[in-house]
C-alpha cells in the first residue's frame, strides 16, 4: 500500500494505492491523524488506484470521515471502483462518502 | 454438490500471510469465468465478493482466533464446480461462530465489527463447525446478477465428501 497527501486551495487530497487492509492499515493511521489535526476544510480521498479494501481499511476511512466532520469539514472519496466499490455499496458508504 | 478440490494451502496463522491466501483464491476465481467471453463484470464481482469474504474470515482467525497465543496454521481448501466455488478454512484457534455475531448498525457508520457482516453478505452459504479444529465453509455461486444481500443465509449444506 502506498499513499500520499497534497494540499492546495484548502483541499487536502489523500491518495491511497494498492491494498488497504489489516496488514497495511497501521502504516496509514499516523497520516490520517495528521490530516485531521490540520483541520482542512475539505478532504478528498482518491481511491482510483486502490485495488482492495477490507473492514480494517474501511474503519480507517470512516474514522477520518468522522474526525473531519466533527470540526465542520467535509470528506469525500473519488475513483472508487472494483472490490472497494462493492464494499462501499454493501456498507452503504457510497451514500455518504462518494460524491 | 461435488466439485474438484484444486487447491490446498496451509500458512502460518498470522496476518502477514493473508495476501498469499487471497491471491491464490483470486486466481482460482478466474477458472470459473467464461474465458471465451473474457472477464465480465459479473465475474469480477464474483471474485471481489469471494475474496472479500475469505479475507474477513482470515482476519478473524489471525487477529482474534489466535490472539494471545502461539498461532497455529490456517488451512485453506478450494473446491471448484462449473459455476461455483467452495472455500474451507480450518484453524485451531479460539472458536467463534459467525452466526452469533450481531449485525452492525450501518447508519451509525461503525468503524469496527464489520468483518463477519461482509463475509456473510458476500457469499451464498456459510457453515461453521467449532473445533478444534474450527472449520468454516464459504460457498458462492456465479449466478444471475443480484445485489449482495446483507446477512445472507448463514447455514448451508455440509461439504460433500
Amino acid at each position: 500500500m502506498l499513499f500520499s497527501t497534497s494540499a492546495e486551495n484548502g483541499v487536502t487530497v489523500l491518495r491511497i494505492e494498492g491494498e488497504l487492509d489489516a496488514v497495511s492499515v497501521t502504516d496509514i493511521r499516523a497520516a490520517l491523524n495528521t490530516i485531521a489535526e490540520g483541520k482542512p476544510p475539505r478532504v478528498v480521498v482518491d481511491l482510483s488506484a486502490l485495488r482492495l479494501i477490507d473492514s480494517s481499511g474501511v474503519g480507517a476511512i470512516v474514522s477520518l470521515f468522522k474526525a473531519v466532520r466533527a470540526y465542520g469539514g467535509s470528506l469525500a472519496t473519488t475513483g472508487v471502483h472494483g472490490q472497494p466499490l462493492a464494499i462501499f455499496r454493501l456498507l452503504r458508504l457510497d451514500r455518504v462518502l462518494i460524491t | 454438490m461435488k466439485g474438484c478440490i484444486i487447491v490446498r494451502l496451509e500458512v502460518p496463522g498470522v496476518i502477514q500471510y493473508r495476501d498469499i491466501m487471497l491471491r491464490t483464491l483470486s486466481a482460482t476465481c478466474k477458472l470459473i469465468t467464461p474465458s471465451a467471453r473474457g472477464r465480465s463484470s459479473r465475474a469480477s464481482l464474483f471474485s471481489a465478493h469471494l475474496v472479500s469474504a475469505v479475507g474477513e474470515a482470515y482476519n478473524n482467525i489471525a487477529l482474534h482466533g489466535y490472539a494471545g497465543c502461539e498461532p497455529g496454521s490456517i488451512k485453506m481448501e478450494i473446491e471448484k464446480g462449473s459455476d461455483w466455488i467452495r472455500v474451507v478454512l480450518e484453524d485451531t484457534g479460539a472458536s467463534f461462530d459467525p452466526a452469533q455475531a450481531r449485525p452492525p448498525d450501518l447508519d451509525a457508520l461503525p468503524e469496527s465489527g464489520l468483518g463477519v457482516f461482509i463475509m456473510q453478505s458476500f457469499v451464498d452459504e456459510v457453515t461453521y463447525v467449532p473445533g478444534p479444529p474450527n472449520i468454516l465453509t464459504l460457498f458462492k455461486r456465479l449466478d444471475e446478477p443480484r445485489e449482495a444481500s446483507p446477512n445472507s443465509r448463514r447455514r448451508g449444506p455440509a461439504k460433500s465428501g
